[in-house]
């Protein structure tokens, strides 16, 4: 069963094609991670799926029903919940009369439980708001009524570290639940640490989508060294390592062949890597996993293929 | 049902609330100053100095009674005028501000459709429109009687009823505004320039060769004047305005489902 469907969805805006021809699937019950800098196109593609702007060329459906017809979809938005990535809420008016407002068109059957995880000051005026806290009310918004899908894009922007820690166990819980979660992202440790699956957008063209075990898989490990004594760098020249930097504390090292300290991402076998290092004495070894920010950069870049 | 009009209404009753007290009194000040007024100047001597256009576009018809003064100073300018604009520029705010500051997204991922969201806002509307006319009639009933020009009561309840589908008519215009531009600045201002613009159309419009353009403007299908001195009311006049306005939500509706936010 499939929770949201894109086939060759496309939008273009007079010059700029702002989605390309995307054509994915988000599984119910997954937590899906839509990644992509700024300006890729994720927003583009959230506003396709809940109609708010029309596709170009393909189709799209989310809970069964198309995205361009206006009464399927509006049957969808009573089981969908959605944060946008603005606050979007009147200045005006206190966070109650907002929630009061979402209440008597979609329902609150959970709205106590979810304003003792995210407790925005309710009798203030929006306007009053810090980032956080129009978050958090929008968080409420979105789960109010019980959702099966929700579709977040950038939710976790303006909380502090204590509230993306309770908003990220929030949704696991919630997919223990058995709700679908796709949201968009440009915080890679949030969407390693949450999600199922990930699908990376750039400039409006998916460039992949898989797992993200396999992407961090695929990001390879980054290795340190520290030696006592010049390592000639060349042993380091071989197929899987990228990013490679290198420095010598040894004045009479030539620091063009030889090392004494280095940093590089590495995608082949470890084992091969110790055993060119056996002959030499190390101060100290690190192998870490490589941040996702690397992988990403790596898909950006365009320079270094993985 | 009518959720959106609800929270838009109750947005919308302070300001009306004030805006029908600032009316009032305006009301109150034409009625104080009509007896020096007319002490000084006897009758309609000082219209004769006007020259014709003048008392063409503001539809001075006499001044020399307390009906014919208050339907210029007070139903031309104030509720033709002052207050059209004031409602079309209110509507063309409804729409284009929640697009323009990003909270449309969030209204339309609720389960209602664009269809609706026009016309519960429009109908939001109706608070100013409605609370506009309540203070005013009394003030001027009492007001009359106490200057001792009694004005008839069936004609002013007749010139407030009457206004209500001409103000309407002319929040349609800026209902259609609000949904073709998506920048509220220039919505609104749009619609302050095409209801002003009409209503100087229809005025000196009038009497030419180009008099058939004016029946676009909704400025004359209410004669302030008409009612007041006469005393007839023009309800196939009202109807126009109600057809009017009805064909401006429905289109401002089809606009509003078609287009990208």
């Amino acid at each position: 069963m499939t929770a949201i469907e894109l086939e060759g969805l496309t939008k273009e805006y007079d010059e700029v094609v702002a989605n390309d021809a995307l054509t994915f699937t988000v599984e119910t019950g997954e937590i899906f991670g839509f990644l992509g800098p700024n300006g890729a196109g994720k927003t583009t593609t959230i506003r396709l799926l809940l109609g708010f702007i029309s596709p170009t060329a393909g189709t799209a459906q989310v809970l069964g029903r198309d995205v361009t017809d206006e009464s399927a979809l509006l049957e969808a938005k009573r089981r969908i919940g959605y944060l946008s990535d603005e606050p979007g809420f009147d200045e005006g008016m206190t966070g109650n009369a907002i929630l009061n407002l979402h209440a008597s068109i979609k329902g609150d059957s959970r709205r106590e439980e979810l304003l003792e995880l995210f407790d925005p000051p309710l009798d203030r005026r929006v306007r009053e708001y810090s980032q956080g806290n129009a978050r958090k009310l929008g968080i409420v918004t979105a789960f109010m009524h019980d959702p099966e899908l929700v579709i977040l894009d950038e939710p976790t922007n303006g909380l502090d570290p204590l509230m993306r820690q309770r908003f990220a166990d929030f949704l696991r819980a919630e997919r223990q639940q058995g709700v679908t979660v796709f949201f968009s992202s440009h915080n890679l440790s949030e969407v390693r640490r949450l999600c199922d699956r990930v699908g990376i957008i750039r400039e409006g063209e998916l460039v992949t989508i898989e797992p993200v075990d396999a992407l961090l898989r695929r990001s390879g490990k980054v290795i340190r060294i520290r030696s006592a004594d010049p390592i000639p760098i060349d042993i380091l020249e071989r197929a899987g390592v990228h990013d490679l930097e290198t420095s010598v504390s040894n004045a009479d090292a030539d620091p063009s062949t030889a090392f004494t300290e280095c940093v590089f991402t590495f995608t082949g076998d470890i084992n091969a890597v110790l055993e060119g290092l056996s002959d030499h004495e190390l101060i100290d070894l690190a192998v870490e996993e490589a941040p996702l920010e690397d992988v990403f950069m790596r898909f950006y870049g365009g320079e270094d293929d993985v | 049902m009518f959720e959106i009009a609800r929270y838009e209404g109750r947005n919308r009753l302070k300001g009306s609330v004030y805006l029908s007290i600032g009316m009032a009194l305006l009301a109150a000040l034409v009625v104080w100053v009509y007896p020096s007024f007319s002490d000084a100047l006897g009758g309609d001597e000082l219209l004769e100095a006007y020259p014709e256009e003048m008392l063409q576009v503001f539809r001075i018809e006499t001044m020399a009674s307390l009906e014919g003064f208050l339907a210029f100073e007070l139903y031309t300018f104030g509720w033709i005028v002052l207050l059209g604009l004031y409602v079309a520029y209110a509507a063309a705010g409804a729409i284009a501000d929640d697009v323009d500051r990003g909270r449309m997204d969030t209204l339309l991922a609720m389960p209602i459709s664009r269809a609706r969201l026009v016309a519960e806002k429009f109908f939001a509307l109706s608070v100013p429109i409605l609370v506009v006319n309540l203070l005013t009639p009394p003030v001027l009933l009492v007001g009359s009687r106490l200057i001792d020009e009694p004005l008839a009561v069936g004609d002013i309840v007749a010139a407030h009823l009457l206004s209500i589908p001409y103000l309407f008519a002319c929040a349609g215009i800026g209902l259609l505004c609000s949904v073709v531009f998506d920048r509220v600045g220039i919505a609104q201002r749009v619609a302050l320039a095409v209801t002003f613009a009409l209503f100087l159309a229809e005025s000196l419009l009038a009497e030419t060769d180009a008099e058939a353009f004016g029946a676009i403007a909704p400025m004359r299908y209410y004669d302030p004047n008409e009612i007041l001195l006469e005393g007839t009311y023009d309800l196939v006049g009202a109807a126009v305005l109600v057809g009017m306005t009805v064909a401006l939500l429905v289109v401002s509706q089809l606009v509003f489902r078609r287009s990208d936010i």
